[in-house]
């Protein structure tokens, strides 16, 4: 298939099967609604590997890129692209809303609805990842949003309404600042033809010719609360354990395992690139905020009682490794020499494997958390307990998904973890050492967890009557979550050299746009 | 070439109970609950481990004309010691190099004998043309960037296959006893009693034989991955793996509550000690710019990059070489274009002692040190073959192990820290092993004690004295675990020593090989039995021996520090007290109670051949003490600075570490007075627990707070419940608090303020703009309605209108603009 063509069919196969879903499917009729439904985003997992197949590995550009005009008069352009930092993320997705689908079978009120909303989103989300126009990537970034409002407000538990305004709020509120700095960039941009061409911008700001040195700061931050929020990190995570709680576990999948990587790709992809001197600027915040993210949604992980919540805030804790790996990029103020750079290019793509390790090990746990909410209805940690006795297999394979998640070697979840930490130290040994300590904790959380839950003489909760051995089609989703944490875990190689390249030229874009920006203000200093 | 048979053998070894785990664990599918066949998997996966790594030694010995052993006899004259030579007259020198082989493993050695022999003959023309004895290389990347790179190396030396050996042997030895101790549970209903279901009946279900031998092959390739790391890093991804692996083993009875809580408490005890080790690891990343011990070999064999072991270079001293502009330590090969492309120049004093503290933290959360040792005796909540295993010989010595493995990384403040955690942790470990009534405690106790000894060996400096006391306590430990096993499975799970007693009539041979290994641990020895100058002693009496006499060496030369010999030797007599305390408790006098002594029995002979295996190498591995071939074996490769020792340097460090002369000096005098605390301890032992002449009970209540802050472990776990434990939970609960009501707080609040905002919103535009609107329409409405009144629709009066109003506009014109 034409590589550029396969990008706008990974976008919209999902649109088009969501249009038949509603067209021509007897609304009755779920099984059948649902099998097409898992087709579909069986065969847009199918095109996100075609697309890795075609993809060259090594090289750090854009590839297959697609540019067609949209709206002429404002410059907006249908552009697409994947490099080394969206293609894992693009495969990512494409799994996680196939298992996601897969473990829809729950899902029985308005069938139709909602696997016509959960294609849509599947569309939203490859949108994010795959444009390269920004408002393009503004448009998919809302159009995501709204289906995931619904599958929450409709689908969800007892308090579905609040969680999924929270959540909505929340987003819209970062939109809304993502927005303006948009705008920055599209009145700043030197051509007109490449207002919202991200590469273009991007390339602008490593010459150092896209925003001045303080409007950088600027738009850095109003970029990176947006993102923030998304990730979530400190202190604006409170919408993500509510939203978890709520909503239904394929979702919390959808949620955990893709949503939340937006943040940190919308970092590396748009905030490091456009605003290399803001970056660098709030390169101590964001670490700092990535630790009390790390420490502070692990101790809070320790005090939940509600299964799904402490996950929620494991969620919270992991992702603060992925902004401490992003952002440890030390510079020396008095020449602009970056200090260290290949640490902070380990850190960069220990977060980025963090992110696709999370992707796997939290939308595992989710998934367990799913499967025994389906059987026994509650999530109360204190009344779960010998698991392991009744549901052996269920109980080891969510032992091995609890393990990646608490970062033990040979899974996925160690390698992000330990390379972020390990690249931290040259940025900041306080903050590193803070950082270091989350390993005690984050043992401490999953292991009480596991311990009340799969450990002891017998089940204490209501329905012990129906805890049934998974099926096939569960065990084949955890076993795939499973394996996959496996691969990542020992050949951690397969996705650093689809990664490594893009990251050290984006890295090296930024580091030079810094340079330009730093020599502006010794400039101006200069002549006051 | 050597080094890839070397290499492809020790990965066999490596990797085949790897395989042997994912074959096993599925035990419940392809096989049936009744049967052993995972457990064979299990022996036939360790057991060729063990034939490939003791092949790997031959093959090394025979690559490099056994230049190792050969030292002992010739090398020393090249070497130039004068003390050396004369003191060597002391000890059981002849046999040596040559014979001890065949002891050790007698069947396979034959063909090495053959070797040995016609390696003397030719030793003058061998001695210098000696091959390479260390190999390195990599398997295979995990990632890199830009100069740093993370992979999975190998480092195999003397101490590599030593550990790969005894690890496979031992390992071994304890699966096939463990096919007899486990045997209950080859059942599809296992009746556990010490789980107890809420309506107080026992817990019923199916057994879990395949699991525990999964399990085990696990442990063994983790543990076997951490010996085999040519990595600091990868040492640590194994160190984590053997860390889950008796997390599993300890938690294997899932359903006790106990179990479980230790299984916990293990691990995040132990991850407590890796947070320093990561930062540890941190340091050196970050001013090393790699993890690898050896030089990096591209593929074709040449040196592309220094290891860690060539950058920390020392001076002649033995001493950190600094740089002369800042103070600080030199980081660098001798050849600058092999430093690692991210390696600083120098990297501060302090911060090379916080790597060392940060990696001997990871040490001692292993290896069940003060302050992290209280997870220990907890473990042996896990099946007695996991104790024996992996709470013994194997997984809690891979501290020790490390430290002797990242020794050249350690300075003077760093060793001797070692040195004192070490001296606390013995001392204290024996005096609670005195009161533990529990067999097994006792044990798990003494172990801590003496993997204690082995610390202080290595900090004060006797490098090959702490890890020689590492291997033959992995023999003579893992014998006495596996003889109070096969006890407790006599007696029917019975662990508590108050209700044994006389046992030795029921099990003649557990209690035959456990006195060996009690004999062993106390370091009891009959001085010039063979011939005035030589000593006949089982192993522990040697390796002790060499801990002592380091630890008394490096007193004489830093006497402020003296505590470092009085403890060990103090604690040696509690050491052979509490041991034969514990065998008379168990196995001599009357039986105290006839109920189990009734029921007990010896067990089957997969269960005893093993204690008959290791209670031979427990007794004898050690041969010929520190001229023997163990000894020999193990310092074959030891750091370069080790030998000469180190000397103080004015304005740095005062501390002198002894150097050989300097131990071999004082041996005589060491070994004397461990013998006598050691049958000081015995007699003592023998007055309380092997005759009716003190009453013990008595004693019992006089000391009894003594006897209570020993039962109650000094406290640690109160302490650490209240210091650590309460307060985390308090944080987690205050951080969800704060979510609740700060941010959420704000968020709702917030809300509440638009909320506030829209009503007045609407209430103005209610009142005020829809008021307005209304008005303007309701007037407009008005004015028309009234106006209807005048549209009639007859035609006349329309004229009428019309005329009326014209004749008004022309008045009010005229009247408006007259003129």
């Amino acid at each position: 298939m034409n590589p550029e063509f396969l990008l706008s069919a990974i976008i919209f196969v999902p649109t088009i099967g969501a249009l038949l879903l509603a067209l021509l499917f007897d609304s009755k009729n779920s099984e059948a609604m649902r099998l097409f439904a898992m087709a579909t985003t069986l065969v847009t997992f199918g095109l996100t590997l075609m697309l890795w197949g075609d993809f060259q590995e090594g090289t750090s550009g854009i590839q297959f890129e697609v540019a067609k005009q949209w709206i002429p008069t404002w410059n907006v352009y249908y552009r697409l692209g994947v490099d080394g930092i969206s293609l894992p993320l693009v495969l990512l997705t494409g799994l996680v809303s196939a298992l996601a689908m897969g473990a829809s079978w729950s899902i029985t009120k308005h069938v139709k609805g909602y696997l016509v909303l959960f294609l849509m989103l599947e569309s939203g989300m490859m949108g994010v990842f795959l444009s390269l126009d920004f408002f393009l990537f503004y448009v998919f970034w809302e159009v995501m949003l709204l289906p995931m409002y619904f599958l929450i407000g409709v689908w969800g538990g007892p308090r579905k309404e609040y969680a999924a305004i929270k959540f909505f709020l929340y987003t819209l509120a970062g939109s809304v600042l993502m927005l303006v700095a948009m705008l920055m960039f599209y009145f700043n941009a030197p051509e007109p033809g490449g207002r919202f061409n991200l590469i273009y911008l991007a390339d602008a700001a490593s010459k150092g010719g896209l925003l001045s040195p303080s409007l950088q700061i600027t738009a850095f931050v109003m970029l990176f609360i947006g993102f923030a929020i998304k990730l979530p990190a400190f202190p604006v995570h409170t919408w993500l354990p509510d939203a978890h709680v709520e909503a239904p576990t394929p979702i919390s999948m959808i949620l955990a395992g893709v949503l939340l990587k937006m943040g940190g790709y919308g970092i590396i992809r748009i905030a490091f690139p456009l605003c290399p001197y803001g970056a660098q600027y709030w390169a101590w915040t964001m670490v700092a905020i990535g630790v009390i993210s790390i420490i502070y949604g692990a101790f809070a992980a320790l005090a939940q009682t509600d299964f799904k919540r402490l996950v929620a805030y494991s969620s919270v804790s992991h992702m603060g490794y992925v902004l401490l790996g992003l952002a440890v990029w030390k510079v020396n103020e008095a020449n602009g020499q970056s200090i260290g750079m290949d640490y902070w290019q380990m850190g960069l793509n220990g977060a980025m494997f963090q992110m696709i390790a999370h992707g796997i090990s939290s939308a595992g746990m989710f998934f367990m958390v799913g499967v025994i909410y389906d059987r026994v209805h509650h999530r109360d940690l204190n009344r779960f307990g010998g698991l392991m006795g009744k549901m052996p297999l269920y109980s080891g394979l969510s032992a091995g998904l609890f393990f990646a998640g608490l970062g033990l070697p040979g899974l996925c979840g160690f390698i992000g973890e330990v390379f972020v930490v390990l690249s931290t130290w040259n940025f900041s040994w306080v903050l590193a050492i803070v950082a270091a300590s989350g390993v005690i904790l984050t043992a401490g959380y999953i292991l009480w967890a596991m311990q009340r839950v799969y450990l002891g003489a017998e089940y204490r909760g209501p329905h012990p009557e129906d805890l049934t051995p998974m099926n096939m089609r569960e065990t084949s989703i955890a076993v795939t979550l499973l394996a996959l944490a496996i691969v990542f875990g020992i050949f951690p190689a397969i996705l650093f050299n689809i990664m490594e390249p893009s990251i050290t030229s984006m890295s090296k874009a930024a580091e030079s746009g810094y340079q330009q920006s730093a020599a502006q203000v010794t400039q101006l200093q200069a002549q006051r | 070439m050597v080094g890839e048979t070397l290499r492809n053998l020790l990965m066999i070894a490596w990797l085949l109970p790897l395989v042997g785990f994912a074959v096993e664990i599925f035990g419940g599918f392809w096989g049936s609950r009744q049967s052993r066949a995972a457990a064979w998997i299990a022996v036939g996966c360790i057991a060729t481990g063990f034939v490939c790594s003791f092949s790997a030694l031959m093959i090394w010995g025979n690559a490099n004309h056994w230049s190792v052993l050969h030292k002992a006899d010739h090398g020393s004259s090249h070497e130039s010691h004068d003390g050396h030579q004369g003191e060597k007259g002391h000890e059981e020198h002849a046999p040596a190099g040559h014979e001890a082989p065949a002891e050790k493993h007698g069947a396979v050695s034959s063909e090495s004998q053959y070797k040995l022999t016609a390696l003397a003959a030719e030793e003058a023309a061998t001695a210098h043309a000696a091959g390479p004895t260390v190999y390195s290389g990599t398997l295979y990347y995990l990632a890199r960037f830009g100069s740093l790179d993370l992979s999975l190396d190998y480092y195999i030396d003397s101490l590599t296959l030593v550990m790969f050996t005894m690890v496979t042997f031992i390992a071994t030895c304890i699966h096939l006893f463990a096919m007899g101790y486990m045997s209950e549970e080859l059942t599809e209903e296992y009746v556990d009693h010490h789980a107890h279901l809420s309506n107080g009946h026992h817990v019923h279900r199916p057994g879990r034989f395949y699991r525990f031998f999964a399990f085990l092959s696990l442990f063994c390739f983790s543990m076997l991955g951490l010996v085999l790391a040519g990595n600091i890093f990868q040492v640590f991804i194994f160190w984590e793996l053997v860390g889950i692996c008796s997390f599993l083993l300890i938690g294997f009875y899932t359903e006790r509550k106990s179990a479980s809580n230790a299984a916990n408490k293990a691990f995040i005890m132990n991850r407590v000690g890796d947070f320093g080790f990561l930062i540890g690891l941190m340091v050196i990343w970050t001013f090393f710019g790699t993890f690898r011990f050896g030089e990096t070999v591209n593929g074709k064999g040449e040196v592309v990059q220094a290891g860690l072991f060539q950058l920390l270079q020392r001076d002649d001293t033995g001493n950190v070489i600094r740089d002369a502009e800042n103070g600080e330590v030199s980081v660098g090969a001798a050849d600058a274009a092999m430093n690692p492309g991210n390696a600083r120049k120098t990297i501060p004093y302090f911060l090379l002692v916080v790597a060392g503290l940060g990696v001997f933290a990871g040490c001692v959360g292993k290896s069940a040190q003060f302050p992290l040792q209280t997870w220990l005796p907890d473990a042996m909540e896990g099946p007695t073959p996991v104790s024996a295993l992996v709470h013994s010989a194997t997984m809690v010595a891979a501290g020790v192990y490390l430290v002797g493995r990242f020794y050249p990384m350690f300075v003077q403040e760093v060793l001797l820290t070692i040195a004192y955690v070490g001296c606390i942790t013995l001392f204290m470990a024996a005096t609670i092993a005195v009161v533990a009534t529990d067999i097994k405690k006792v044990l798990a106790y003494s172990t801590i004690s003496q993997l204690g000894y082995m610390m202080l060996g290595l900090g004060v400096f006797g490098w090959g004295a702490g890890l020689f006391h590492l291997v033959t306590h992995a023999f003579f430990k893992s014998l006495m675990f596996l003889c109070s096993g096969s006890v407790i499975y006599g007696c029917h799970h019975e662990q508590e020593m108050p209700k044994m007693g006389g046992l030795w009539r029921k099990m003649p041979i557990t209690a035959f090989t456990m006195l060996v290994g009690v004999i062993a641990i106390s370091g009891l020895a009959i001085p010039g039995l063979i011939s005035l100058s030589s000593v006949f002693a089982f192993s522990g009496f040697f390796s002790k021996d060499a801990v002592v006499a380091t630890s008394l060496a490096f007193v004489k030369s830093n006497p402020s520090h003296f505590l470092l010999f009085l403890m060990p030797l103090l604690t040696a007599g509690i050491t052979a007290f509490y041991m034969f305390r514990l065998w008379f408790y168990t196995f001599a006098g009357k039986p105290r109670d006839m109920h189990v002594y009734d029921h007990c029995h010896e067990s089957p002979l997969i269960m005893t051949a093993p204690l008959l295996v290791l209670s031979v190498l427990a007794a004898f591995c050690a041969v010929g003490g520190e001229q023997g071939p163990l000894f020999l074996l193990i310092t074959g490769d030891q750091p370069a600075h080790v030998s000469h020792g180190v000397a103080a340097v004015a304005g740095a460090s005062t501390l002198t570490l002894p150097g050989h002369d300097a131990v071999h000096a004082v041996h005589a005098e060491a070994g004397t007075y461990a013998l006598i605390a050691a049958a000081s301890g015995t007699l003592i032992a023998w007055l309380l627990y092997g005759t009716t002449m003190v009453n013990v009970a008595e004693m019992k209540r006089q000391l009894s707070g003594l006897h209570g802050f020993l039962v109650n472990k000094w406290h640690f776990d109160e302490l650490y419940d209240v210091l650590f434990m309460k307060p985390a939970h308090i944080i987690g609960k205050f951080c969800t608090w704060i979510d609740r009501t700060i941010f959420d707080g704000i968020i709702h609040g917030s809300a509440r303020v638009m909320i506030a905002v829209s009503k007045w919103d609407r209430l103005f535009d209610e009142s005020v703009v829809d008021g307005f609107v209304n008005l303007l329409g309701s007037s407009t409405f008005a004015v028309g309605r009234s106006l209807r009144v005048v549209q009639t629709g007859r035609l006349r009066q329309y004229v009428m209108f019309i005329v009326v109003g014209v004749v008004a506009l022309f008045a009010i014109l005229f009247t408006t603009f007259p003129g």
